[in-house]
């Protein structure tokens, strides 16, 4: 007989808060967050521009996508090739990230070429080349993006559920980077008018984080702090609102799984519930045990992994259980799933709240240990209109959730009987037994339509 | 009680200390206090080069396994106990190895070490017939959604295929067959750990909020008592020549490109002559300023997309990969013809001075994004202790990096990737 030493039990963790940035401003205005933090020689700045995607006008949509990839391809100083060359021999990786609320434009660089770096940066950011012939290019190799986008039965689910569960006319129904039919409308003209109308220092925040071998104020102000755009036009966040329920099979002859897309509109967090529904939807979806994935994964081997998100955007925002089932068990896997999310008899368990709880509180210190773990979250909280302690208050709201709140506000949330349901898969495998689950209404729409 | 070597202090400031148990665990201790958290990280040195015939995808079938279950551990519960401590808790298979790895608040240290430490030692106490079948599902549909429902996902293998023989340890993926997921029995759970699975096989890095002494005492709590085993020899396989006779394949698939892949044997990851054909292959094919993309992307426009890598490997030889994906109306055939002219020019005239600058300054802040984080600085030092037996051999990277020379690297793509040393893949869209 073997002795164990029996399972050890946690120490409590250390107080921990979210760094507190030093914040300052540029002579022409543009808000600086700065994070010194020791150890982190690869300095992350983001420069966060407020120009929402609802700015770009609906026939050319994509336009700011365009206009942001063709940001590194030359500047009035540096043609394409050796403006690119000049970043890279840096050591720098400069990249662009567009969501609906803001744009954010991103340098990684070793600190001890951050000077150098940040006056490229400012280059592409304030005086791009936009030339016609990189234009179009990047308008051609979008198209072809979209195309593989099609051709992947996951980004298809997510591209056809983002349409359904927002309301059609609203921005976030479309795919960020545009569709086919206005990307292909996006010229040369479009796009410089573009950066002229809205690229600008009004309403901008730069947040700089790492261990910094020279000042950052003094650097921002030197490679930023002289930009102006005296038309620079400020356009204000579009709400999304919810599209009608829709049960949609997208076909996808001969696969051999399906992607499976669950869900509805969403809350954002600001609103009230944000803590008690992470919690829930962490329960639900989230842990490795969570309801979801411990019988659809470890109990029956339906699929590699199924979870709950929840996307929160600056209002509202979308929630789904997403995953892929091989095409033999998707109806059993969706019925399954129907049960599953329904927390009337089952509430969640003071157990359950606890572990998420934890969960959440023990992952922020290493999620926020480095430069660009921290910058991300600054520029992400600036995007969303949210304070500099978020993080901290964030956590001291998820503490204080019971199991009864959870349950509440997961309820007030998620109505299981009114779900959007978008399947990518073999529809002549899928669609009658689908129907017959169940999912009456269901439309089959044709591959690549 | 143990002989406890301290290692340089890097000019980075990460200090490296390293610690042999009795039963032959190695131990890295590399502590950081600036946030309260600690990486944990076991290498096992065992990947799907160790797969015997016949039960391919193995290795990371067994990896699923190691979370169903031990003495003391409920299936599934190693990682819900985890993650209800703080954890990012996972785990990978590849070619060399399999890596279990969490990171974690500090005061859940002991917790980690106790679970790992119980799988280490009790893992078939718990196997059931059930919780192998389950985990095969769970794998199989992990294949479908990586490799078998994605365009273009089955490259890698065609790929293995052309490049090693079908017996050599790279001769095939790590996710395997459908055939020998399927015919993997019990019996194979049990041989598999006994050979593999023991104390002396593996290596112990812990990172982050805490003192070597400390970590190194923990360490021998729950891992002393194990029995080493014997240390499994590694495949035989010596390092082979250079690809030769042009092996060629086609594949097509619902895509909606063509696109032609290159591939390449390279030498073992571990020397000068790995990093120079690296360095030679981001300057072919990494990036915007790479010449691939330069000249297929932006010159001449024929391509979507191009890329170039070295995937480095242990076992006698490298893996090295080139690609371009079709615009348009551009035929894959113009695509290999353009991209073998390329390459021919960089094999005759070596990388620019500029050229390799800026390969060295991307190596740079990949190395120190690499080392910032605890839990890839504790994969990192897991790597070089069990594939090159030093960790502290990290602090050494970007000084070895920086001193190969423009000759260096022409000389080493001159013996690796002359024109009669590739294969080439064409991939077509097949007709709608």
């Amino acid at each position: 007989m073997r002795e164990f030493l029996p399972r050890p039990s946690i120490a409590p963790a250390a107080v921990w808060a979210f760094p507190e940035p030093q914040r300052a401003r540029l002579s022409n205005d543009i808000e600086l967050l700065i994070f010194n933090l020791p150890g982190q020689h690869v300095i992350s700045a983001h420069l966060v521009l407020g120009v929402p995607l609802n700015a770009e006008p609906r026939d050319i949509e994509g336009v700011a996508t365009i206009c942001a990839r063709t940001l590194d391809e030359g500047t009035q100083r540096h043609n394409g090739e050796e403006f690119a060359e000049l970043l890279e021999t840096e050591g720098a990786g400069f990249g662009v990230d567009l969501s609906l609320s803001g744009a954010q434009l991103v340098l990684d660089v070793p600190a001890s070429h951050l000077d150098r770096a940040m006056e490229l940066f400012a280059e592409a950011v304030t005086e791009p080349s936009l030339a016609e012939r990189d234009v179009n290019r990047h308008v051609q190799l979008r198209l072809a993006e979209i195309e593989q986008a099609q051709a992947n039965s996951a980004q298809t689910a997510s591209i056809a559920f983002r349409a359904a569960v927002f309301e059609e006319t609203k921005r976030a129904a479309r795919m960020s980077g545009g569709e086919p039919d206005t990307i292909r409308q996006v010229t040369p003209d479009a796009v410089a008018a573009f950066h002229h109308d809205h690229f600008g220092p009004t309403g901008a925040t730069l947040v700089l984080a790492g261990d910094f071998a020279d000042d950052p104020i003094a650097v921002a102000e030197r490679s930023l702090g002289s930009w102006r755009n005296d038309d620079q036009r400020q356009v204000s966040v579009q709400e999304p609102a919810a599209g009608p329920r829709r049960t949609l099979l997208i076909d996808r002859p001969g696969a051999v799984q399906a992607d499976v897309r669950y869900g509805s509109f969403g809350i954002d967090r600001l609103d009230p519930r944000w803590s008690a529904i992470s919690v829930a939807s962490y329960a639900m979806g989230g842990a490795f045990l969570s309801r979801l994935n411990a019988v659809l994964r470890e109990e029956k081997g339906y699929t590699y992994g199924v979870r709950m998100n929840f996307g929160p955007l600056r209002t509202g925002g979308s929630f789904a259980v997403q995953g892929s089932f091989r095409t033999d068990v998707v109806v059993d896997a969706l019925a399954t799933t129907r049960d599953l999310i329904k927390v009337d008899s089952v509430p969640f368990s003071s157990q359950e709240v606890g572990d998420a709880v934890a969960f959440f509180t023990g992952v922020s210190p290493l999620r926020y240990a480095t430069a660009d773990g921290v910058a991300d979250q600054a520029a992400t909280q600036v995007l969303a209109g949210l304070p500099d302690d978020y993080v901290d208050r964030s956590l001291a709201l998820l503490r204080s959730v019971t199991p009864e709140g959870a349950t509440e506000a997961y309820r007030s949330v998620v109505h299981p009987d009114d779900l959007t349901l978008v399947v990518v898969g073999d529809a002549e495998r899928l669609a009658d037994p689908l129907r017959a689950s169940g999912f009456a209404d269901l439309e089959v729409r044709p591959a690549d339509s | 009680m143990w002989d406890m070597t301290s290692g340089p202090i890097t000019s980075l400031g990460y200090p490296i200390v390293q610690h042999t148990l009795e039963n032959g665990l190695r131990v890295i201790s590399s502590p950081d206090h600036l946030a309260p958290s600690v990486a944990v990280n076991i290498w096992y040195d065992v990947g799907s080069r160790d797969e015997e015939q016949g039960r391919t995808g193995f290795a990371h079938l067994f990896e699923h396994v190691m979370f169903q279950g031990s003495a003391n551990v409920a299936s599934g519960q190693h990682i819900s106990l985890l993650q209800a401590a703080g954890a990012v808790v996972n785990a990978t298979t590849w070619f060399d190895r399999t890596n279990y790895f969490e990171t974690l608040p500090t005061g859940g240290l002991d917790l980690a070490l106790w679970l790992e430490a119980d799988r280490m030692s009790t893992l078939l106490d718990a196997l059931t017939q059930e919780n192998l079948d389950n985990q095969r599902e769970v794998v199989k549909e992990e294949k479908r959604q990586r490799y078998d429902n994605v365009p273009y996902g089955d490259v890698m293998e065609l790929l293995n295929t052309l490049t090693f023989p079908p017996d050599h340890p790279y001769g095939h993926t790590t996710i395997g067959s459908m055939e020998d997921l399927d015919a993997a029995t019990l019996d194979d759970v049990h041989s598999f750990f006994r050979r593999h699975y023991v104390p002396n096989n593996a290596v112990l890095s812990i990172v982050g909020d805490v003192e070597p002494e400390d970590a190194f005492e923990r360490a021998d709590v729950y891992f002393g008592p194990l029995a080493s085993g014997s240390k499994p020899p590694k495949p035989g396989a010596g390092p082979l020549q250079p690809l030769s006779g042009l092996p060629r394949t086609e594949s097509s698939g619902k895509v909606p490109a063509d696109a032609v892949y290159f591939s390449w044997r390279l030498p073992a990851t571990g020397g000068r002559d790995f990093d120079a054909v690296d360095l030679g292959l981001t300057v072919l094919g990494h990036g915007q300023t790479s010449r691939l993309h330069k000249q297929l992307v932006r010159g001449t426009e024929h391509a979507e997309s191009t890329s170039a890598s070295a995937l480095g490997l242990i076992g006698g030889n490298s893996f090295g990969f080139g690609y371009a994906r079709s615009r348009d109306g551009i035929r894959p055939e113009q695509l290999e013809q353009e991209m073998s002219e390329l390459i021919d020019q960089l094999l005759t005239d070596g990388p620019t001075d500029e050229e390799l600058r800026r390969a060295k300054a991307q190596f740079e802040r990949h190395w120190l994004h690499e080392l910032a984080r605890v839990d890839s600085r504790a994969d990192v030092l897991g790597e070089y202790a069990t594939l090159h037996g030093d960790p502290h051999l990290i602090t050494s990277r970007i000084a070895e990096i920086s001193a190969i020379g423009s000759e260096d690297v022409r000389a080493a793509l001159q013996e690796w990737l002359r024109p009669d040393q590739r294969a080439t893949l064409i991939y077509r869209q097949e007709a709608p």
